[in-house]
């Protein structure tokens, strides 16, 4: 096992070296610049080129790439248009991001699971097929829509809840790295709209899975061995079927952070929450080629361990699966 | 009950051709029949209107939109294909008087049992048929606007800055947005863009990642290594991320670009062609045919791709939706179809501003797209249970 974890965490190492390439190369090539940028409307042409001097733009590509790879990884490597430290302006957006992706994941497992359960057992029932259909609907909807049409009734329309925006926040321990909405009354009202309408996707694609996973071991011999043996429906259901189904629906979890986060990406900017996502574009808007290698860096390496760590985990609620 | 004449007879073809599903109905197969027949009322319909308005030309439309009247032509196309394939199966059967329960047969028996296969085509139908004839359906026809403009676009592209953000009304159905460009217009042209990306950029999924999958499944190896490689690095970002990161360096490209970084990018088929090639290759028959030295292209072509073509099937189905879903996620961050042509996602940018005053701007375009892309889930969701019936 332990061989097997160190053998993919190499393999993680190469995926994501061949992921900066390909994303440095890709920023390179970008149009725009980010010292005109930075330099603002109507600079002199001496300003630009200073800046471009003070960033290294003017140097040969495999120098730039190597100042942001060391720079990355000591943790000097300065942001191009805001004035902090790359690891400092993602550390400061992603508490707002792990909230709103915790909140969201709750909420679609505390729905999806139930109903895909209740589908599975009570099969082509009315309670099914509404299950299904919304469950399908729910993969038809774009996220950012959701959000607006959430926005829409509960902000506009009844002025229920907040429209846009992230709330009061408190940094827990003064850490701005764990700042917090959820705890203050206005923080939480604001996470509302963005988390519900975040869930949504993955609401749906659980509870297929949930009732998938579930009609498949219903079929397993040894839930008919079960009642045939006399034992009760609820006994059956509760004590050889549920633990089972739940397995693959737990593990598939880790590999929904992509889904996640590309929903983060468009919730974020839908409904103004200061997260990574909202990051990610406005930094390539402004052409932050650092911002961007950073982010697209980390976003990566938490992907690919998120997956490592869900094969690890599945070996070990399923004592049947092994890797060696 | 109908003669079991064996052949397919000169009137039957004649009959498919005129119109599909005519040929099933003179059969009395009236399920078959009435799928194909609905299919052409609408065309029909649409047809019908086209004459009426007088212009035939339209329905090429300015040169942004060729691509994607193109392929709905192809779809229409299959249509007619279809229907002449079926009459000629449904003949064979008969003269033969084997009714075949070989798994293609079983599996359209299944599907038009199905009322989720069904709903999912109708809807398909539909927005094909709003794409194709989108010139005549809008109300640009009738606008006495600047001369040399295209007409059926006028509303749904020329500015009119004194009807901005009017509610919707009997002159605007679905009322106007900031420009005072017609909600309902911009909408049924933004049928052909969703659906024209949707489909080409999935078709290029598919032959791309199609063969990819296949070379790498088949011959193992280095192929396999390198293709592997390559999608989990793919992989490592979300795709929208990616698609972000390429569209950033061409941005100029207009809808043809999109296609091809949709297309290009999206391997995602690659993946599952591959697992089922590989389990495929291992099977008796595989063995045997390479044992008696069958040449490999035609393993692959005779033995190979007819397994995997149902998981294919089910996979462009689906991945059709995603890519609407993509193309829609875009435009509303604005890396997707740029102005003035018009998007449902840019038409939900743009509604975001003005949502305390101009709700229409943001609910219609979200409904279009809710709706198609459901039409392409449902419909890959009973391909699913139809072609794999093990899962039901």
């Amino acid at each position: 096992m332990v061989g097997y974890t160190l053998r993919r965490l190499i393999q993680v190492v190469f995926t994501l070296f061949a992921l900066t390439v390909l994303v440095f190369v890709l920023l390179k090539l970008m149009p725009g610049d980010p010292a005109v940028v930075m330099a603002g409307i109507g600079a002199e042409l001496e300003v630009i080129e200073g800046i471009r001097e003070e960033l290294g733009l003017n140097r040969p590509w495999p120098v730039q790439y190597w100042r942001f790879i060391s720079g990355l990884f000591t943790g000097r490597l300065q942001a191009m248009t805001y004035h902090r430290s790359v690891w400092a302006v993602i550390f400061l957006r992603l508490p707002a991001t792990v909230e709103l992706g915790f909140f969201a994941l709750i909420i679609a497992l505390v729905v999806s699971i139930p109903a895909g359960l209740l589908s599975a057992i009570y099969r082509n029932s009315v309670l099914d097929y509404s299950v299904t259909t919304i469950a399908l609907i729910g993969i038809s909807i774009p996220v950012f829509w959701f959000a607006l049409m959430l926005m829409l009734i509960f902000g506009v329309f009844l002025r229920i809840l907040p429209v846009s925006g992230r709330g009061m926040s408190i940094a827990l321990f003064g850490q701005q790295w764990l700042r917090v909405s959820f705890v203050t009354w206005s923080g939480f009202r604001h996470m509302i709209i963005p988390s519900v309408a975040l869930s949504s996707v993955l609401m749906a694609m659980n509870a297929r899975l949930t009732r998938a996973s579930m009609l498949e071991v219903l079929r397993q011999e040894y839930v008919t061995t079960a009642r045939a043996k006399g034992l009760k429906e609820r006994v059956v259901l509760v004590k050889h079927a549920f633990r089972n189904a739940l397995a693959p629906v737990v593990t598939n979890v880790g590999l929904q952070v992509g889904t996640l986060i590309a929903g983060a990406v468009l919730t974020e900017t839908t409904t103004a929450w200061p997260g990574i996502g909202r990051l990610m574009i406005e930094a390539i808007s402004r052409r932050d080629q650092a911002v961007v290698f950073g982010l697209a860096l980390f976003i990566a390496a938490f992907f690919l361990i998120s997956y490592v760590l869900v094969d690890l985990l599945y070996a070990y609620i399923d004592p049947r699966i092994t890797y060696d | 009950m109908t003669e079991k004449t064996g052949k397919l007879t000169l009137r039957d073809v004649v009959l498919s051709l005129l119109l599909p599903g005519l040929g099933h109905l003179a059969r009395g197969w009236w399920g078959k029949a009435l799928l194909f027949l609905g299919a052409l009322l609408l065309f029909g319909v649409t047809l019908g209107l086209a004459v009426a308005k007088g212009r035939l030309a339209w329905l090429a439309g300015p040169s942004d939109y060729w691509f994607s009247t193109v392929m709905m032509f192809i779809v229409l196309a299959a249509t007619w294909a279809l229907a002449l394939f079926d009459m000629h199966r449904m003949h064979r059967a008969r003269a033969t008087e084997q009714y075949s329960f070989g798994y293609w047969s079983m599996a359209s028996r299944r599907f038009s049992r199905d009322p989720k296969g069904i709903v999912g085509l109708l809807i398909i139908f539909l927005a094909v048929h709003i794409a194709v004839f989108a010139p005549f359906l809008t109300s640009g026809h009738s606008f006495k606007g600047v001369p040399g403009y295209y007409k059926p676009v006028q509303h749904a592209i020329k500015m009119d800055l004194r009807n901005f953000r009017s509610a919707p009304s009997s002159e605007h159905p679905l009322g106007t947005d900031n420009y005072g460009r017609d909600v309902l217009d911009r909408l049924i042209f933004g049928t052909r863009v969703a659906l024209g990306i949707g489909a080409v950029a999935t078709l290029l999924n598919m032959l791309l990642g199609g063969f990819l999958g296949l070379l790498g499944g088949y011959f193992r190896g280095v192929s396999d290594a390198v293709l592997m490689r390559i999608l989990e690095v793919i992989n490592s970002v979300p795709f929208l991320v990616l698609v972000l990161l390429v569209r950033g360096l061409w941005i100029e490209g207009g809808i043809l670009s999109i296609m091809l970084i949709l297309g290009i990018f999206g391997l995602q088929p690659a993946r599952i062609i591959r697992s089922e090639v590989l389990s495929v290759r291992e099977e008796d028959y595989v063995t045997a045919a390479r044992a008696i030295g069958v040449p490999t292209w035609r393993i692959i072509l005779k033995y190979v791709l007819p397994n995997a073509i149902a998981s294919l099937m089910v996979v462009t189905t689906m991945s059709i939706g995603v890519n609407i879903i993509v193309v829609a996620g875009l435009s509303f961050l604005g890396f997707g179809v740029s102005e003035p042509t018009p998007s449902w996602g840019a038409m939900l940018q743009e509604a975001q501003e003005y949502m305390r005053t101009a709700w229409w701007m943001a609910v219609y375009p979200g409904l279009c797209i809710v709706s198609t892309v459901f039409g392409f889930n449902i419909l890959g969701d009973s391909l699913r249970d139809v072609l794999d019936p093990r899962l039901k």
